[in-house]
């Protein structure tokens, strides 16, 4: 006699182990996918954590170039007597103030490039910083302040003055000055950054760059003085004379920019090469 | 009433070897044909064989049907394993001599050719599972077909065992072997249908479509004992349903559930 409730319950047991490999290939498959996205998961959220504490890193990097160093070099001192009498102070700057170059400083510089003293072109690094400390016998301190209205100084600088060689810049880290300074720059489109930019590269004799972001500064902003001469002075050290020329004399037409002018003269004397 | 369907449709799937139940197939015909033609000629031995469920013994029974009216022919559908009782066996069947005592294989010798006369029609053994035949009484079988006095046709499982037998003890002697084999994925739909319309079941034979047969190829993989005692417990499930939960079934068309629950229960499909 058959024992259909039997047959259905065998029949049940039947049909699952029947199933029973495709739902295991279903499930294996399904895990699989399930720690392929984990992992792919895992790994954006690494590189995102990267990313942040790298992030957080540029921070610090940040607050610690909010160092302003302040050598103080006495006249009339020994050679030897010079390092000792070195003094470095170090301000730390607030977290919330968000660094812009000091426009004016380097207008400063411009400024200071007239008189016959200084000698703002000559930038040397720290080995030739060191030989000349050696041969200079009285340094006179220099500490440039930021502009009044950037109240952020940003540039951690040496200056030393010296009566035989009139000034001498010293800059530390100016390639990672620069690519920080680009960073904010490419983050807020801000036309003082770029400006500050190719003014660095112009000092660094990268003329190319110079000129870049001058032109980058002039399309956003077509009223800044520093930005034309700038990219004036750089059409002239890339050998473009001419344009430079043209660049000038309409930027003068338009603006009435003493500079200009001035830069303008020069360079048509042939004085400014 | 349905449920007398699908009884009648169980029994006709009953597994008895009757000739009224054998269904005619084009290759199965073809085959029957040439095993008639063969008794015919003038050889010794005929041989059958072929594996379990096959149809060997449906053969031999549907040809000792046929032949039975036109020529003498015994059929042995049981071995009869003692030799004594085999010679006596055949001595009454053939000649109607009831031998008192033992009779060895000299003596039936003796009676055979007292009784065999010259001109007449030589009479036809069918022997069917001549497997179980000890391999001396094996023997002596094929001595007595070499005397031409007796025709035997056997039938023997193909298996490697029965091929030795067959090649110890028929190489030479038998004239013509028949290998009968399972059907066919279309042969199996005919069969069903044609077993289960000579028994009047229309509309269960109309249930089997090709996807049904096939599904049941598949478990039974054309073996006609596998199929008949599948398709019987089949109809018993459905008899069941029918008269205890009409609803869970559908009439028409097979149930692929109530096939694998028949293949269950046989044993054809291990749960």
């Amino acid at each position: 006699m058959l024992n259909v409730h039997d047959l259905e319950r065998r029949h049940k047991v039947y049909k699952l182990k029947v199933l029973l490999p495709y739902i295991v290939i279903f499930v294996s498959l399904v895990v699989i996918l399930i720690v392929i996205l984990f992992v792919n998961n895992s790994d954006m959220f690494k590189s995102n954590e990267v990313k942040h504490n790298q992030e957080i890193i540029q921070k610090h990097i940040e607050q610690t170039k909010h160092i302003v160093l302040e050598e103080v070099v006495e006249k009339n001192e020994t050679l030897q007597a010079i390092p000792n009498k070195q003094e470095l102070k170090e301000v730390k700057v607030d977290e919330t103030i968000v660094l812009v170059p000091s426009l004016n400083f380097i207008a400063n510089i411009k400024h200071s490039s007239t008189s016959s003293d200084v000698n703002y072109e000559r930038v040397i690094n720290k080995k030739d910083q060191t030989k000349e400390i050696t041969k200079t016998e009285a340094k006179q301190k220099i500490a440039l302040k930021p502009a009044k209205k950037e109240p952020e100084p940003v540039i951690i600088e040496e200056i030393e003055l010296q009566r035989d060689n009139p000034l001498k810049i010293h800059r530390q880290n100016t390639d990672d000055d620069i690519n920080h300074v680009i960073k904010r720059f490419s983050k807020n489109n801000n036309p003082a950054l770029s400006l500050f930019i190719a003014k660095k590269y112009y000092e660094m004799q990268d003329y190319h760059q110079s000129y870049n972001y001058a032109l980058i500064t002039n399309r956003i902003n077509d009223n800044i003085d520093s930005s034309w001469i700038i990219f004036a002075k750089s059409l002239v050290k890339l050998n473009r004379k001419q344009e430079a020329v043209e660049t000038l004399k309409r930027y003068i037409e338009h603006s009435k920019s003493s500079q200009a002018k001035t830069l303008l003269e020069e360079i048509e004397r042939g004085k400014f090469k | 009433m349905k449920n007398n369907i699908f009884e009648n449709s169980k029994r006709v799937f009953l597994d008895c070897v009757d000739a009224k139940d054998y269904v005619q197939l084009d290759r199965v015909s073809t085959i029957y044909q040439s095993l008639k033609d063969s008794v015919k000629k003038p050889l010794k031995m005929v041989l059958l064989y072929g594996k379990p469920g096959t149809g060997k013994s449906m053969f031999l029974n549907k040809l000792y049907h046929d032949l039975s009216t036109s020529q003498k022919v015994i059929i042995y559908q049981t071995p009869i394993l003692d030799e004594n009782e085999f010679f006596k066996s055949l001595a009454q069947d053939l000649f109607d001599v009831k031998y008192q005592g033992e009779l060895n294989f000299t003596q039936f010798m003796n009676i055979l050719k007292k009784h065999i006369r010259d001109g007449e029609e030589v009479p036809l053994v069918l022997l069917d599972e001549a497997q179980l035949y000890p391999s001396v009484q094996m023997e002596k079988i094929r001595l007595l077909s070499d005397t031409r006095s007796v025709k035997f046709v056997i039938t023997l499982h193909k298996t490697q065992k029965e091929d030795l037998i067959a090649k110890e003890h028929f190489k030479t002697r038998i004239w013509e072997t028949i290998e009968l084999e399972n059907a066919l994925n279309n042969e199996l739909k005919i069969y069903i249908q044609k077993k289960l319309m000579k028994a009047n079941c229309f509309d269960t034979a109309n249930m089997f479509n090709q996807r049904s047969v096939n599904y049941i190829y598949k478990i039974t993989k054309g073996n006609y004992r596998d199929t008949n005692k599948l398709l019987y417990t089949l109809f018993e499930i459905y008899s069941w349903y029918l008269q205890n939960s009409p609803s869970s079934i559908k009439t028409n068309e097979m149930s692929k559930k109530i096939i694998e629950m028949s293949a269950i229960h046989t044993g054809l499909i291990d749960a």
